[in-house]
């Protein structure tokens, strides 16, 4: 009988499993994928090696890349980036870690109050997460991030947009500024050579502006897993999970079980209310099972749902699954006649905020992932179908996939000399969109997901948003000099993914009530970003997401273990700190 | 009634592209291949499996050859087809059909259960559009015995691979967006395409209304039959962007005993991609925005 079991070691799970596991409790985290504990033997640089969906080292499938990936439904031209891994999705994210828009919580009351998703908003102030995202940005540490050429090239555009630059973690109003990044800012020699003999770890410290985020982070060369530069949780929160004894006094090692995919939350009745008991995991063919005083779900807003439904657990009132949130991005990119850096440094490191539409930011890519990004459309192909859109606006031409020739022309002019921005939408939850189990055939796991997104039919408010912020895109790119600009109205790209087991106040649309633990079961908590009440605003999730889970975490030590709060009463230990370095060495980690 | 039937059928292989690859021009079977299957009973049927097999992957093979030369065109005879010859290298010397092949026959985690009676639809459907397809009567053989082959094929154990129902969903809609793609240079419809065309066909498959499900006459029971009409959508797109990804990576030169490049990937070359190979960083830092290392509210 364990105090805690934690299910999926991604963005969120080990943030409950390391703050659990510093109060001294017995805690299990189960992951479904792989354990990447030697990336240097591991891992490459490489595109298709790393990111293929099908067969990447950075994958939604079982550790065995002879197997096949674990298969989902999308019924809509889409793509759902999920990792299975210690780490999970973070293990290929950029670090970027803005904090959620204020206007997105209860209480908010600034000029632009309505012109947010105020039917969803957050059951508590954005005060009351103050404490937690502070906790949070010193323990993994965020820092203002550094200026390479593409964000150089970012932020003349964004000069000439007539607004002001943010200089407070609180996004106040439409502004940009260069992004607050988990990613140790370069140290020593980072940044400043290409000459591998001198990027060694201690002579180079943090970011050496390798441009491999997306493929895994695993500098700079020689670094303790803990001193790399990107802050994915398989580098901060993880590490700190597995030697908690070290770090925190009276803390308690996390044991962590990769491999283990929990195909079943079990519950019973106690004094007439359900209530979690435990779970079952497969390892390969074989069944384990173990009970818990709380059972914490973290499998993320794709997962999640599944396994609640697949568990047979009950939904009163129909909204597990339901008001994914993605920020139905959009994808904007100029042509330079000048060097922009792109494929080089932190993926983004310069963003620009405008509540309450949304967001911009640039992000880098190598070149598959870039050809990728030209052709994911909902507009058919420039210059010979749109699909029964193809807008027009400050871009050239009609929006659309850059395809054949065309994109040839525009890659071969140099990946040094193009710029591409992210357009984030403030999106609105929305019953529509929604995971349920597919009819296709179960995999070894179970009913699989079927993920739906109606993305022509959202609602007038996110679809305003998202052409708002693509002109913005294109004038940015414009002011910047770009010579050419292409949108390429994306179908939904979901890697952005919140709010599917919606934490909220009404007991009418939300799964989780404002402590964290879900309506239907007790001593079942959510902690991840599918329990975030929306979609922040725009904001990348992870960071709200984090916080929301420091707190669910105390809520638990609270409620279950009759144990005090810390965030408001302690300082937190920074994840970099050299005893967890000297402990993972130990471990052979 | 039988005239008529026997006509939409041979239309209806010459549009996924079978007749035209097993005897067409560049036909991959003879009469007398096919022959020796027939004349004699079940003991031969086989050979007939053995024969069809690779005129199948031979098929799949040439029809996404048409695909990825349409997501980065090069110096080959594809793109020339296309009319849209490239003076550097394409899809094609960057191994992306390979890549695609290989995808979709050993990794893409499709059910069986949906591939398989898709793959049999793109064979025994009878999907009769009312197109009228000119010079059918140049591909002269004896449907019964090409038809035994298949049947043999699809009902053998043997799993198909995915590549092949694909192929035939491309060459379905190329003889859609032009019938005279049954006959000409390569061995697929798709591949016969002009590029204006190519993009055609995707409108086809990617516009929202159509119903491909009904087209290929594939009989699946509620709900799997939505679930598969949403899936074809996805295809359409995923198609474009794998044959894409494939095209501008590293697969065709990645060596993974050595995890090490054998040779620059074509997409590299093109893009200008860190020209000395993989790096452990970068001399880009330039400095902090207007100095400021940090903020606070
Ligand atoms: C390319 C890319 C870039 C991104 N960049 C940023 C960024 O810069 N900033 C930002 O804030 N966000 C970013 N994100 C989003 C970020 O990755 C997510 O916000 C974050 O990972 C979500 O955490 P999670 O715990 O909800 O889900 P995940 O990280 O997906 O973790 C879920 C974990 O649970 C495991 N799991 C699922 N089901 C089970 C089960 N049944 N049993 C056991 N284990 C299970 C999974 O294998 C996985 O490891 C990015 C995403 C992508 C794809």
């Amino acid at each position: 009988m364990r105090d805690v079991i934690v299910i999926g070691a991604g963005g969120g799970g080990p943030v409950v499993a390391k703050e659990l596991a510093a109060q001294g409790l017995d805690v299990l985290l189960l992951e479904a994928g792989p354990r990447h504990a030697k990336p240097r033997e591991e891992w490459t640089t490489f595109e298709d090696d790393a990111n293929n969906p099908l067969t990447g080292y950075l994958r939604w499938g079982p550790s065995d890349r002879d197997k096949p990936a674990w298969y989902r439904e999308w019924p809509q031209n889409s793509f759902v980036w999920q990792l299975s891994g210690v780490g999970g999705t973070t293990q290929h994210f950029y670090g970027n870690y803005p904090r959620a828009y204020p206007g997105v919580f209860e209480g908010y009351d600034g000029p632009d109050r309505n012109g947010y998703d105020v039917d969803h908003r957050f059951p508590f102030t954005y005060g009351e997460l103050v404490p937690y995202f502070e906790w949070v940005e010193a323990t993994m540490p965020v820092m203002t991030a550094a200026m390479g050429h593409k964000e150089q090239t970012f932020f003349r555009g964004a000069e000439t947009l007539g607004l002001p630059v943010q200089t407070t973690k609180t996004t106040h109003r439409p502004s940009y500024r260069p992004q607050e990044n988990a990613i140790l800012q370069p140290g020593g020699t980072a940044g400043k050579t290409a000459d591998k003999d001198l990027l060694v770890y201690p002579k180079a410290t943090g970011c050496t502006f390798c441009g491999y985020c997306f493929q895994g982070c695993m500098r700079p060369n020689g670094a303790p897993r803990n001193q790399f530069a990107k802050r994915s949780t398989d580098n901060s929160y993880v590490p700190m999970a597995l030697t908690a004894e070290v770090w925190s006094r009276g803390g308690k090692p996390v044991e962590l079980i990769a491999d283990a995919f929990v195909t079943q939350v079990h519950t019973e009745k106690r004094h007439g209310v359900l209530t979690a008991t435990g779970v079952t995991w497969r390892s390969g063919d074989t069944e384990h099972r173990e009970d818990a005083r709380v059972v914490v779900m973290s499998g993320g807003c794709t997962e999640n749902p599944r396994l609640w439904f697949s568990s047979g657990l009950p939904n009163p009132n129909g909204w597990v699954g339901r008001g994914y949130t993605d920020h139905f991005f959009d994808w904007v990119f100029g042509v330079f006649g000048d060097y922009t850096g792109n494929p080089k440094g932190v993926g983004s490191s310069a963003r620009l905020d405008y509540p309450p539409y949304g967001g911009l930011e640039n992000v880098g890519l190598p070149p598959a992932l870039a050809a990728f990004a030209g052709t994911l459309s909902d507009s058919g192909i420039r210059g010979h179908y749109k699909n029964g859109r193809g807008r027009t606006g400050p871009w050239d031409g009609p929006a659309g996939r850059v395809m054949g020739p065309e994109l040839k022309e525009v890659l071969s002019h140099g990946m040094d000399r193009l710029l591409s921005v992210l357009v984030i939408t403030d999106d609105d939850v929305e019953a529509q969109n929604r995971v349920t189990l597919s009819a296709l055939p179960a995999d070894e796991n179970g009913p699989i997901p079927k993920v739906t997104f109606k993305q022509r039919q959202r609602t007038a408010r996110t679809l305003r948003n998202r052409e708002f912020m693509a002109r913005k895109a294109a004038e940015l790119l414009r002011g910047a000099g770009a010579e050419k600009v292409y949108r390429i109205d994306w179908a939904p790209l979901i890697l952005h993914v919140q709010s599917s087991m919606r934490m909220g106040s009404s007991e009418q649309n939300s799964v989780v009530d404002p402590r964290g633990e879900t309506r239907a079961v007790k001593g079942l908590f959510i902690a991840d970003n599918s329990a975030l009440s929306n979609g922040l605003g725009g904001p990348n999730p992870t960071l709200t997401a984090q916080a929301l889970a420091t707190r669910t975490a105390e809520k638990i030590f609270a409620t279950y273990f009759d144990g005090d709060p810390w965030v408001r009463s302690s300082a937190p230990v920074v994840s970099t700190d050299p005893r967890i370095s000297v402990r993972l060495a130990q471990l052979g980690l | 009634m039988v005239g008529a039937r026997v006509h939409s059928r041979r239309a209806f292989l010459a549009r996924v592209g079978v007749l035209g690859a097993a005897v067409g021009g560049g036909g991959l079977l003879t009469r007398s291949l096919l022959a020796p299957a027939d004349a004699a009973t079940d003991s031969l049927l086989p050979p007939a499996v053995d024969l069809i097999r690779p005129v199948l992957a031979e098929l799949a093979r040439d029809t996404l050859n048409g695909l990825t030369v349409f997501a980065m065109p090069g110096r080959d005879p594809y793109s020339r087809t296309q009319g849209t010859p490239s003076p550097t290298p394409g899809a094609i010397e960057a191994g992306a059909t390979d890549f695609i092949i290989n995808s979709l026959d050993n990794f893409v985690p499709f059910p069986d259960a949906i591939a398989q009676p898709v793959g049999s639809a793109l064979v025994t459907g009878l999907a009769d559009s009312g197109i009228a397809l000119p010079g059918l009567e140049v591909l002269p053989v004896d449907l019964r015995r090409l038809d035994r082959a298949l049947a043999t094929y699809l009902e053998s154990d043997e799993a198909l691979p995915l590549s092949f129902p694909i192929a035939g969903l491309l060459n379905l809609m190329a003889t859609q967006v032009n019938p005279l793609a049954v006959n000409g240079p390569h061995l697929s419809p798709f591949a016969r395409l002009s590029y204006a065309e190519k993009a055609a066909a995707f409108e086809l498959i990617e516009r929202t209304d159509a119903d491909l499900v009904e087209l290929l006459d594939v009989q699946f029971p509620e709900p799997l039959k939505a679930s598969v009409s949403g899936l074809l959508k996805f295809v359409g797109g995923a198609l474009i962007e794998f044959a894409t990804f494939g095209a501008y990576g590293e697969s065709a030169v990645y060596d993974k005993v050595t995890r090490t490049l054998r040779k620059r990937p074509v997409g590299w070359n093109h893009t200008g991609y860190q020209p000395d190979g993989p790096v452990e960083g970068w001399d880009d830092f330039i400095g902090y925005y207007q100095g400021r290392q940090k903020v606070s509210d």
